[in-house]
């Protein structure tokens, strides 16, 4: 973890999380497969989040669970997780542990900070807590989980340097 | 007589501040606009006009102003600012606009005397001909004497967006604004206020017109609210913010002034833009006052009533102690009572009106006050050099002389619906309030107060609890005490007629634009008698203050002229911006390094260490060449890195290509019907290039496919269309074939690229990875491997986009550039280089290779670039098969991929220059000479030491030999050329399969 | 920018989102039956009518799915939105749109007396 910018009512910092994406269909099959590796069925409505301790999983879109590991695991142990998967041929797993990078955006003032670089409407009303969401940060696209009292942000690697000096810009100016 | 300040007024500070106009040094108060601070000064003369060059005053004091345009010196150099608008601050230095030399001596006033040659339509009738005087000499005049301010010097304005999503959001936080307010505190909505001014209150500071609210003198009752808002948790105010867009979804643009009365801190952003969404727009923005045209309306002195009232109330300043008031309606009534409270005489009263419509009570006041009254009169016009001497009032068919230094205007009111209609609201004429207002909202729109056309504030409450009452919010009322009867009793007046005939007498209809009234009924006698038309023959209305304090007069002199209601002239469209927006403030951050998001592989910083200069690919920042040293030319880089890498080995960071993973029980049927190969035949573990189409038969995209067997696939895309590819499989598998059971996942970014290539790149990577064998018969060409390796798993391929004998890896990558670097330990034995994009082109050119939009660019088929042996002819479908045999595909004229060499071994050819045929070349061309196509792609070949290029050629493949001509620059000469192969070396792939 | 109600993830803005063009064109089975006009019919040819028009969109930087939508060109209003497969709804059942020729209204355009 890495502190990214602490300012009034605003704390951002950078996490080493792994992540994997999981297509399917989501139907028992499915639910059971997951379930069967993880203790922990897959949820089913649309963009919604369960997690614990060691975890987010989430529904991404109609056809996609995100599994991201708040606790870094054993890369081997993921690799092996994908190929049990994957061993299913109505599933995708792909690894997308390296390839994000992941920030954790908390403080009350958090939404006003966000909407500088963001349309999306973050307000609890629309965007309740253990939801998740794709939409554009800084011109780029990102997903983000409301885990209640902090946001996971994710985004491609190759923007690393950019959202970082844009998110630190918001401060700034 | 003079200006005086008014002490009674609290809503400006009594801080001095000293600023400079035109180099002159004045004093202000903070708080003070230059406009108010000006008049404090008694500077009314202030700016020249923009076609005439005629002296002008302040008109307004707001956003309406026409006249008080300035250009502020500090800061950004920043033209034409609103000196209505524009706060004060210490050093603040202010220069008039469109004079020279001076504002006083202004050679371009000649204009006005020349005007009768500027009428309507004189840009469009005077500068048309003879040919060539618009550049030489017409242009240049026009630019020097014409135009606004000057542009800035330097532009480093820093401005932020902010989003909003709220459930109402209130337009003016004025007397409307707060009761809907009021109503609104510690409810389940989340409010946002947009109040243009960097107070609230509205007319209760802009007047004395409301003299009691609920027993509380107004200023008191507006503290109270605002404290009452500010402890409420759902409501948010912006001031300083004006509304500039309503747009469709009730999505509202604002732009606030964070530096409103202060020096612009550098480091800090100077403007928010503020993109507001919410699900109801209450308006409460108010109305304009609007003038009446009469002779010489624009000279210094003439004022709108209501601003020479706000100046009194709101910036304690009274710009004339004895003005002149000329009215057609009841709201001057509280400008003259506030003048005789102050213990000041107007010089005369002038009301267009009746007895009976100005009333008995109002007729007693003037006449106890003794104020010369003209009632049944008009204002004829007013004489003066650079500012009002005398005023010439008709009453009766006689002029009468007074004299006055001021003269007040008022035309009426106009509820300010240009927010309304830019959100497609529609609105109807109302012949009591003679003005436009709205009537059915288009979208989830509530008008309040008087922008609705409700000028009783006594009862404005009334209207805003029954408006609101869908919110389900409580009921608010307020006794509201007025100073002065509240009839409105207007009289239809939009012109005086002229008593005087000279070039100098001129009536404006748009002061800003230098629009007469004479003017419009030349236009309209030309034949513009459509609104729009006239509009843009004439530009009234078309400055930068949109004709805000005259368009409907303009509709109401028009409509006399065609004998027509106003209804039925109707008004010209809306559109914003509301007011002029900064484009600094629509940039926003989006300006330099973050105008685009910019892409980094995880070698990036490596690239920088080792002298790469980037190129941008996309949003990626790929290395285009090496410098070996600081002075290498690129030329030299290229032909250093393409010649080592043929030698020994060389080595591309390809991270940036896209890479998409496909997965399903029919991934084999839908891979056959993405791309025109065959896969069906095709082994596990290996590969194969393939080639996207659409459904035109065009080539969209190329890669490599990856089979791991017939439910798995890899493939790799081009760098810049990796998006696009993904986005068009998902489309055809969400919409065409949802019957396939298939998933695919972009893991571009989950896997860094390397393509090391050259004859030693065998020995390199077998040292990099001790357990693999690299031998040619247990890893041929195109197959692939995934092993282990440094905790992670590792893929490589044997592939080659250089002809050379070649490996793409691909690793996780968290482990990238750790593996980069220890194969450059390894390579060091064999001089391995470092390679950019512009040797990876030139290698490829060499061997023949096409990139995907640089030989083609969305005309080109398989079997224009020879690549019939791609196309699954056997498939029954795929994207784009019928395409291929539709009659214009399948012409053998069309444009056909060749190589193309110069004959003389010396001679460079352009990429992009033409190919034409010869048989009249060189010769003197005398007809036009038929195109064959374009030079596609052209290098000098370090390993044949002459120029290869590549050209999509009409009908190529049958001229292979032939000789034709390549263009070059500026025509300057041809260089004949011959046809050839595109395939400069290794022809027999000897290298690639070794 | 306007606001669609994607299906799956609600209300966002209208950058979230790509339009895919004119709704209920089937690609063709039977391609290699078809001669040239009726192959370029389908390739080429979409309608274009100001009015009422079932397209196309997908939601791009979110969930990444297709849908269908009735939109009304002269206003923008989005007027339904469904899901693929679904049949298209009556044109008869929208009403409640403007109908001056371009959508603006009748008074508060220049256009209104051109009208005629």
């Amino acid at each position: 973890m890495t502190q990214l910018l602490s300012s009034e009512g605003i704390d951002v910092s950078q996490k080493n999380f792994q992540q994997i994406i999981i297509r399917g269909d989501g139907k028992d099959q499915f639910n059971q497969k997951i379930n069967q590796e993880i203790s922990t069925f897959p949820p089913s409505k649309n963009l919604e989040v369960t997690t614990n301790h060691k975890f987010i999983l989430a529904k991404n879109s109609f056809d996609q669970w995100s599994l991201i590991y708040l606790v870094e695991q054993d890369y081997k142990e993921i690799l092996k997780f994908i190929s049990k998967i994957n061993s299913n041929d109505e599933i995708l797993a792909s690894d997308y542990s390296y390839g994000q990078v992941y920030f954790e955006i908390s403080g009350e003032n958090k939404n006003e900070f966000l909407n500088q670089l963001t349309h999306f409407d973050l307000r609890l009303k629309k965007f309740p807590a253990f939801t998740m969401a794709q939409t554009l940060i800084a011109k780029i696209d990102c997903t983000i989980y409301n885990l209640k009292d902090k946001y996971i942000v994710t985004c491609n690697k190759s923007y690393e340097d950019y959202f970082k000096e844009r998110l630190k810009d918001s401060i700034k100016v | 007589m003079g200006a005086k300040d008014n002490k009674k007024s609290s809503y400006i500070s009594n801080k001095e501040i000293s600023f400079k106009f035109d180099g002159k040094k004045y004093h202000g108060y903070e708080g003070d606009t230059i406009a108010s601070a000006l008049l404090r000064n008694n500077v009314r003369f202030v700016a020249r006009s923009f076609k005439y060059h005629r002296p002008r005053g302040i008109y307004t004091c707001g956003i309406e102003e026409p006249n008080g345009i300035v250009q502020i010196l500090n800061e950004h150099n920043e033209p034409n600012t609103r000196a209505t608008v524009k706060q004060i601050y210490e050093g603040l230095k202010v220069s008039s606009q469109n004079r020279w030399p001076s504002l006083n001596i202004d050679i371009a006033s000649i204009n006005n005397l020349l005007s009768p040659m500027f009428s309507a339509g004189f840009y469009y009738k005077t500068f048309m001909g003879p040919k060539g005087f618009w550049k030489r000499i017409y242009e240049p005049i026009i630019r020097r004497t014409a135009g606004l301010g000057k542009p800035p010097r330097e532009f480093r304005s820093k401005s932020i967006h902010q989003n909003h999503n709220v459930d109402i959001v209130i337009v003016g936080g004025g007397l409307s604004g707060l009761i809907a307010a009021r109503k609104l505190i510690d409810t389940q909505y989340d409010v946002l206020i947009l109040e243009q001014d960097s107070f609230l209150g509205g007319v209760l500071k802009n007047s004395n017109k409301v003299k009691k609210i609920n027993n509380k003198e107004p200023k008191e009752w507006i503290k109270e609210t605002e404290k009452l808002i500010q402890a409420s948790k759902n409501i948010k105010v912006l001031k300083n913010s004006l509304v500039t867009s309503y747009n469709f979804t009730n999505h509202l643009i604002a732009s606030e002034d964070k530096c409103a009365g202060k020096k612009i801190d550098e480091n800090k952003s100077e403007l928010t833009l503020h993109k507001i969404r919410t699900t109801h727009t209450i308006l409460a923005n108010g109305h304009i006052e609007r003038f009446i045209s009469f002779r010489n309306n624009d000279l210094p002195g003439v004022m709108l009533a209501s601003s020479f009232e706000k100046y009194i109330h709101r910036y304690g300043v009274v710009p004339e102690t004895n003005p002149a008031i000329f009215t057609n309606n009841s709201t001057t009534a509280t400008l003259l009572k506030s003048l005789i409270d102050l213990g000041h005489k107007p010089a005369a009263y002038i009301d267009a009106r009746n007895k009976e419509k100005i009333g008995r009570k109002f007729l007693n006041y003037l006449e106890k006050n003794n104020i010369p009254t003209y009632i049944n009169a008009e204002v004829e016009g007013c004489d003066g050099n650079k500012k009002i001497k005398t005023i010439s009032i008709r009453k009766s068919n006689k002029i009468i002389k007074i004299k006055s230094s001021m003269l007040c205007v008022s035309g009426g009111l106009n509820p300010d619906i240009h927010l309304f209609t830019q959100s497609k609201g529609l609105v109807k004429w109302d012949d009591k309030l003679v003005t436009f207002k709205p009537d059915v909202p288009f979208q989830n729109t509530i008008t309040l107060g008087s922008v609705s056309g409700n000028y009783n504030y006594e009862k404005t409450f009334e209207e805003i609890n029954k408006k609101l009452s869908f919110l389900k919010v409580k009921n608010i009322n307020l006794k509201i005490e007025l100073s002065d009867i509240n009839n409105f009793n207007i009289k239809e007046l939009w012109e005086t007629k002229h008593e005087k005939k000279s070039n100098w007498s001129k009536s404006f209809i748009d002061l800003h634009n230098d629009v007469t009234t004479k003017d419009l009924k030349q236009a309209v006698k030309e034949g513009f008698d459509r609104i729009e038309h006239l509009k843009r023959f004439t530009t009234n209305s078309m400055g930068t203050d949109q004709g805000k304090i005259s368009s409907i007069n303009s509709l109401g002199i028009v409509s006399k002229i065609l004998k027509k209601k106003i209804s039925e002239v109707g008004t010209t469209t809306y559109r914003p911006p509301y007011a002029p927006l900064s484009f600094s403030a629509i940039a926003g951050r989006n300006t330099y390094e973050f105008y685009d998001p910019q892409r980094k592989t995880p070698i990036h910083n490596w690239h920088i260490d080792n002298k790469a200069v980037f190129e941008d690919v996309g949003q990626w920042k790929r290395p285009w060449y090496f410098k070996k040293f600081e002075m290498e030319s690129m030329h030299l880089a290229v032909q250093r890195e393409s010649e080592q890498t043929r030698k020994t080995a060389g080595i591309l960071d390809g991270s940036t290509l896209g890479k998409i993973e496909i997965k399903g029980k029919d991934a084999l049927e839908f891979m056959n019907l993405m791309y025109t190969n065959a896969f069906t035949k095709m082994k596990p573990m290996t590969s194969r290039y393939a080639l996207m189409l659409g459904e035109d038969g065009m080539i969209k995209d190329d890669g490599i496919v990856c089979k791991f067997d017939d439910k798995h696939f890899i493939v790799t895309t081009t760098s810049g269309g990796a998006p696009k590819v993904l986005a068009d499989m998902e489309e055809y598998l969400q919409t065409e074939w949802p019957h396939l059971q298939v998933y695919v996942n972009s893991i571009t970014e989950q896997f860094s690229t390397f393509n090391i290539s050259g004859p030693k790149s065998r020995d390199i990577v077998s040292k990099v990875f001790t357990d693999v064998d690299f031998s040619n018969e247990n890893f041929p060409f195109m197959t692939f491997k995934v092993f282990d390796y440094m905790d992670t798993k590792v893929r490589i391929m044997r592939a080659s986009f250089t002809g050379e004998l070649g490996y793409e890896i691909y690793i996780t990558p968290n482990k990238a550039l750790e593996l980069w670097k220890k194969i450059f330990h390894f390579g060091k034995a064999y001089d391995l280089v470092p390679y950019g994009t512009e040797t990876m082109h030139l290698l490829r050119a060499e061997k023949g290779y096409v990139v995907i939009g640089q030989e083609t660019d969305g005309t080109v088929t398989p079997l224009d670039l020879n690549f019939n042996w791609m196309i699954g002819k056997k498939k029954k479908d795929f994207i784009g098969k019928r395409s291929l045999t539709r009659s214009d595909t399948s012409r053998d004229d069309r444009k056909q991929l060749v190589g193309i060499i110069p004959l003389d071994k010396s001679e460079f050819i352009e990429e992009g220059q033409h190919v034409v045929e010869c048989e009249r070349l060189p010769k003197r061309i005398t007809t036009p000479v038929e195109y064959l196509g374009h030079v596609s792609s052209s290098y000098h070949s370090p390993n044949l030491n002459h120029c290869i290029a590549m050209a999509m050629i009409k009908g190529g493949n049958k001229l292979m030999g032939s000789k034709l001509f390549v263009s070059s620059t500026y025509g300057t000469k041809n260089i004949p050329v011959e046809v050839v192969s595109p395939i400069f070396i290794d022809p027999e792939n000897k290298r690639l399969v070794s | 920018m306007i606001l669609i109600n994607c299906p799956y993830c609600g209300e966002r803005d209208q950058s979230e989102f790509s339009n895919g063009g004119e709704a209920h064109v089937a690609r063709p089975e039977n391609s290699e039956n078809l001669n040239d006009k009726e192959w370029g019919k389908y390739v080429f040819y979409r309608d274009n009518p100001k009015g009422i028009f079932y397209e196309r969109w997908v939601h791009t930087h979110g969930c990444r799915k297709w849908f269908n939508a009735v939109r009304n060109t002269s206003t923008d209003e989005i007027l339904k939105i469904y899901k693929l497969g679904d049949n298209p709804p009556n044109k008869e059942s929208f009403s409640n749109t403007l109908k001056t020729p371009s959508g603006e209204p009748k008074v508060g355009s220049g256009n209104f007396t051109v009208k005629k």
